[in-house]
């Protein structure tokens, strides 16, 4: 009995065809072209919105608060700056969507407890806010969900790579939002590690933090349609803590082993995760200068903030960008020492390099990374 | 078409069962004193995939629409002095991670899934496509309290947990199938040869089924009862579920 004869590859390699971003910085080039200059969107903003707290690092959108509204501002960004998004025929079979977050709507469901206002209630809990993008988006019900923290998107993006190369799909589209509010501003603050500090990512300092930002991204996958190639997509759950890693590394070294595998003999270099933590950015810079040997190592968030779960489509836009435009921009907020001479602090040029290993880590100690070529 | 052999299932409904009495009946399920920062989710849901095997490099797939509500409104209940535990129980997928992180479970592939309208599909096509030998599908909801007037939270507890494998082994408990109604044009999406003939089955029972679209708590109810299913599962899709 023959169970399935549905072929996958081995590296998930797929095409990109299209790719965008928002941050406050701007559009995909927009946000490059900021990143190049050096420039950071993180100010200091109470933790709490209008309800004051301590001063933390965020990234808000161009005339957005932290505190929602209703309906959430934000959709205004999507609508205009993501053409591709809304085009008619997605959510279709054929077609899929892959919504990936981590926040979804759930600053409206702070909104609604703090204020009472059931204007809130229909975009915040979880399904009514996916099923309200879908009516806005124009999409048709074929709608993958994917919440994973801050790998949400790497699991959009693989299964979406799935589809395609099983043959069900003749196009995946993977769109990804998260967007603050006091509700996770809060929680980060109570976890200690988002505080008065700016974050500076793979910086040997006294003490780690980080910052927190608005970004929404979409990538659309195909087959055989695109200037660059997603593949080796690999994943790992530690299941070791909440919140920590395993000391010795091994979720990393277990993640990025099959990706260096499969860029043996190409020259790259690497997007890392770089949050700002100091126990997360040892052990990423320690696994990544013993799988990529000599490959520069960035990471955007100093200027960025944390996206959540979409930064990984937010940054794999950038990284895209960065190839296209020819030049990678450094690791903006940080300066020496840092964790490992693989560290690039300043901008530098690509073209020289055949593509970029795109990684990023989550809660439960769960690793995502792909690597980013030239088709 | 994919199929995929059920060898392996959990289910619990606890009912009109209290939190409190469900959180007593599955304690012992879990390492001493492990339970005591677990949510009722968490606890349904370690507890149905407990005595599987463990995974390694399998796929889980984790499927709840809602996932932790009672630590979500805990958690929004605790500001303005925010309470750090809640936050992190309150975060997708803790439902699943709680058990796997008490038992030390590492396993390469975790997609949790969320909301949607054809959850109970996508999961089951996840899970389907994953490339390796078996892997476990689990799902769960968890009933709240104040949101769920306001339809942000589930209105009741349920969890499961299938080991799904491409060969059946010597004695499988059941067979999904799951058929694309949509033209294919991909040479690499084929008919198996060979395959079991699949019987005519009952269609959707009443309120199982929305608009064609298998709702959560319905695939819950198929597994829970060992229900045959035949028909649209969702836009697109067939789903076969046949017992041995």
């Amino acid at each position: 009995m023959q169970a399935n004869t549905v072929h996958i590859t081995k590296d998930n390699s797929v095409r990109l065809a299209a790719w965008g971003c928002v941050t406050p910085l701007g559009d995909a080039v927009g946000t490059t072209a900021a990143l190049l200059r050096g420039e950071r969107a993180l100010r200091a903003v109470p933790v709490l919105g209008r309800e004051g707290g301590d001063p933390v690092p965020l990234a808000l959108l161009d005339d957005r608060a932290l505190d929602e509204t209703a309906p959430p501002t934000w959709l205004a960004a999507i609508k205009s700056q993501f053409a591709p998004v809304v085009e008619a025929g997605w959510g279709r079979p054929r077609r899929p969507v892959f919504v990936t977050s981590s926040n979804f709507g759930v600053g409206c469901l702070y909104a609604y407890r703090r204020s009472g206002d059931p204007a809130f209630l229909p975009f915040g809990a979880l399904p009514r806010c996916v099923e309200w993008l879908r009516r806005e988006l124009g999409w048709g019900e074929s709608v993958t969900v994917y919440s994973h923290a801050c790998v949400s998107a790497h699991l959009g993006l693989l299964q979406a790579s799935r589809m395609l190369q099983a043959g069900l799909a003749d196009e995946g589209l993977v769109f990804s939002f998260d967007f603050l509010s006091p509700f996770v501003a809060g929680g980060f603050h109570a976890l200690k590690i988002l505080n008065a500090d700016f974050p500076a990512p793979y910086q040997a300092r006294a003490t780690g933090s980080i910052g927190l930002g608005d970004g929404a991204a979409f990538a659309i996958l195909t087959r055989e349609r695109g200037d660059f190639t997603i593949l080796a997509q690999n994943l790992y759950n530690e299941m070791h803590h909440f919140t920590a890693n395993r000391p010795d590394g091994a979720g990393f070294a277990s993640c990025l082993a099959p990706v260096a595998a499969a860029a043996a003999g190409r020259r790259l270099w690497l997007k890392g995760h770089g949050t700002g933590t100091l126990e997360t950015g040892r052990l990423e810079c320690d696994a990544f200068a013993r799988m990529f040997p000599g490959a520069p190592l960035v990471g955007w968030k100093g200027s960025l903030g944390h996206t959540l779960g979409s930064c990984g489509l937010v940054e794999l836009a950038l990284a895209a960008e960065a190839m296209r435009a020819g030049r990678t921009p450094g690791t903006v907020g940080s300066v020496a020492p840092v964790f490992s001479d693989s560290v690039a602090l300043e901008s530098f040029a690509n073209g020289a390099y055949d593509g970029a290993v795109c990684a990023s880590n989550a809660f439960g100690g769960a690793h995502a990374a792909f690597l980013l070529s030239h088709a | 078409m994919l199929e995929r052999f059920i060898l392996e299932l959990r289910t619990d409904d606890p009912g009109a069962e209290t939190p409190a009495a469900t959180r007593e009946r599955l304690k012992g399920r879990f390492a001493p004193g492990s339970t005591r920062r677990m949510t009722l989710l968490g606890m349904l849901v370690g507890a149905a995939m407990g005595d599987l095997p463990a995974v390694g490099d399998d796929t889980v797939v984790y499927a709840s629409a809602f996932g932790e509500g009672r630590a979500l409104e805990d958690y929004l209940a605790s500001f303005p002095a925010a309470s750090p535990t809640l936050f992190q129980t309150s975060i997708h997928p803790s439902g699943v991670q709680q058990g796997m992180i008490g038992r030390q479970r590492s396993v390469r592939e975790l997609f949790p899934h969320a909301g949607g309208r054809q959850l109970a599909v996508q999961a089951l096509l996840t899970a389907m496509l994953a490339p390796g030998p078996v892997a476990v599908l689990a799902g769960g909801e968890e009933r709240g309290t104040w949101l769920v007037e306001a339809g942000a939270v589930s209105d009741r507890s349920f969890a499961y947990a299938v080991r799904l494998a491409r060969e059946p082994g010597p004695n499988p408990l059941g067979r999904l199938v799951l058929t694309s109604e949509i033209g294919s044009s991909c040479p690499s999406f084929s008919e198996p040869t060979g395959e079991t003939p699949v019987p005519p089955m009952p269609g959707p029972l009443a309120g199982e089924t929305a608009e064609g679209t298998l709702s959560h708590p319905a695939w819950f109810e198929l597994l829970h009862h060992r229900r045959p299913f035949d028909g649209p599962a969702a836009e697109g899709w067939r789903l076969q579920l046949i017992w041995s």
